[in-house]
């Protein structure tokens, strides 16, 4: 996926995303950080197509999104949004099946290829023996899970994720990023996330994009990007970095 | 799954008895075995009455019930609220104003009202949707929207008629909710769009079920969003219009049924739209002929008892959001 100046503002004063380029590669993990308000879930937004952006484009296999069908687009990426109301009354299996609506034309649907779809997705996200359940009766963590489900259900090549750990404790956080772990190095999915946690984003990320105010402040391996001096320059905290043996590079921040 | 067999089969049974209660009830009486022989009787004079006064109005009132109810549950999809209904939030009086204004100046449109009132729905409908969009459709600020629009077009309605009474004196009979001297002509307008508006109802289930999604998840699975809405809420003001202009301005019936449908038969609309047709069809049969026969020979309104009701009801669904 290319993304090529793009310019999007919600209030035509300020532009929150202001001319940003990059390009998101295929079967890797691609994680956005950044300061609150710098604009990261917004370019998940743009590349979603949730949001048009006020000039600028995108493509994905050479091909403008806006030319792509919603259904055809729904094909190549699917998203799991951060908040989610829950549906009374939705068993998860009935909310996962909901991810088939992209290959479902008026006349055409294929009932294998359904079900297959959906129980793979439940397998992935561990979910099998609880289809049945009822939505409202899940934790937190379950609740995200299932949500991941119906992504991939939709069986795109590449899976957004908005912040998926931020309400969720820490067991369920290193939960959620190994299953995306996974996701990615089985199925060779593409993944763009948006993450909070500067550690979560160095340790699971093959690529790291750093914004602030609405631009991309650098980009690249986490170790790479990922400095004494990015850290203070974007967050404004002071940070010491470690090397470990086994996690590798490890940040704690100390101070402003 | 028996709970709803069980619901479905009771409702069904209710529907039957009701309907052979009150055709043999009223000025003229029938035991049940005496109407069964009469039905497939030439010429019995009682029986002729009856089939020309009091089925026409059974049909009326079961069409009304249906469509009233299966209209607030598109409409409760529609606007993600469990409280909209086409009487409470004016469509239904939208509906009922635009026909009276637009017949009383052009009397000749007259076989057009189901049209007409068509308009007025929509016309309330877009009304209630654009001045309580920007709060995200929230539960109360639509309802408080949608009372000032009922308000305001039951005002002009009545302010219309205090003016202009004498210019078409069959106008009382468009705001007035009484099923009395239902005739067949009005069982071929409502059982015609009627049928279309529940039969396309039915037909939009699975998109009712994916509106419980968020707009952005929704959009997200290749669902476009904005037509279901438009095409939904059409049919949603269509079924109401249609009953407006057949049986009156009935308010809180689409509130009721579908809010106890969902607690007997679920959410799945598959489910809850045929059960909700069938359950909202008894209703307003049952409150049409209590109201018929309670008093007689005095006859209280089917709105009137289902007023009397649903206020209480709306404000109990108001305490427990």
């Amino acid at each position: 996926m290319e993304i090529q100046d793009i310019i999007v503002s919600h209030d035509n004063i300020h532009n929150h995303l202001d001319g940003v380029s990059t390009k998101i590669q295929k079967g890797k993990i691609t994680t956005i950080i950044g300061p609150n308000g710098c604009g990261k879930s917004t370019l998940l937004s743009v590349m979603s197509r949730n949001h048009m952006p006020k000039s600028g484009n995108i493509s994905l296999e050479n091909k403008d999104l806006v030319h792509y069908k919603p259904k055809e687009f729904a094909k190549k990426l699917a998203i799991v949004y951060q908040q989610n109301d829950v549906p009374k009354d939705l068993t998860i299996e009935k909310l996962v099946s909901f991810g088939r609506l992209p290959h479902h034309t008026m006349l055409k649907r294929n009932d294998e290829d359904d079900k297959k779809a959906i129980d793979w997705a439940l397998s992935c996200t561990n979910l099998l023996e609880k289809r049945d359940n009822d939505l409202v009766a899940l934790s937190g963590g379950e609740r995200q899970r299932v949500w991941i489900a119906m992504a991939l259900a939709q069986q795109s090549e590449i899976l957004c994720l908005d912040e998926p750990t931020t309400y969720l404790d820490i067991y369920y956080q290193m939960e959620l990023l190994e299953l995306v772990k996974a996701l990615n190095k089985d199925y060779g999915l593409t993944i763009v996330m948006v993450l909070h946690d500067i550690n979560q984003a160095i340790r699971y990320s093959n690529h790291i994009i750093l914004m602030k105010d609405g631009y991309i402040m650098a980009e690249g391996a986490p170790r790479d990007v990922i400095t004494k001096e990015v850290i203070k320059e974007v967050y404004g905290v002071e940070a010491i970095f470690n090397e470990d043996e086994q996690l590798g590079l490890y940040m704690v921040p100390i101070g402003i | 799954m028996t709970k709803k067999i069980i619901s479905f089969s009771i409702v069904i049974a209710l529907l039957l008895v009701s309907m052979i209660y009150s055709a043999t009830t009223g000025s003229i009486k029938m035991g049940f075995f005496e109407f069964i022989g009469a039905l497939f009787e030439e010429g019995n004079s009682q029986m002729e009455a009856i089939r020309d006064l009091r089925f026409p109005r059974i049909i009326v009132a079961l069409f009304a019930g249906a469509a009233l109810s299966v209209s607030g549950v598109l409409l409760q999809s529609v606007m993600r609220n469990p409280l909209a209904d086409a009487g409470v939030i004016g469509i239904s009086s939208g509906a009922a104003f635009v026909q009276l204004f637009i017949i009383s100046f052009f009397p000749a449109l007259f076989f057009m009202t189901p049209v007409l009132a068509f308009i007025g729905g929509a016309f309330a409908c877009v009304l209630v949707f654009a001045l309580s969009w920007k709060s995200g459709l929230s539960p109360l600020k639509l309802i408080l929207v949608g009372i000032a629009i009922n308000a305001m077009f039951t005002g002009l309605t009545e302010a219309f008629l205090s003016l202009g009474g004498s210019l078409n004196t069959s106008a009382t009979s468009v705001v007035g909710s009484n099923l009395t001297m239902r005739t067949w002509k009005d069982v071929s307008t409502i059982a015609t769009y009627g049928a279309i508006g529940l039969v396309a109802a039915f037909a939009l289930y699975s998109w009712c079920n994916l509106l419980v999604l968020q707009d952005k998840t929704a959009k997200s699975l290749g669902f476009n969003v904005a037509r279901a809405r438009l095409i939904i809420a059409a049919v949603a003001v269509l079924l109401s219009a249609v009953s407006v202009v057949v049986a009156g301005v009935i308010s809180f019936v689409g509130l009721l049924v579908p809010h106890i449908a969902r607690r007997l038969v679920g959410h799945d609309h598959r489910v809850l739209m045929p059960f909700t047709a069938l359950a909202g069809a008894l209703l307003i049969l049952v409150a049409d002929t209590i109201g018929r026969t309670m008093v007689a020979p005095i006859e209280i309104p089917a709105s009137t008892i289902m007023a009397i009701i649903g206020g209480p009801f709306l404000i109990f669904l108001l305490r427990k959001e």
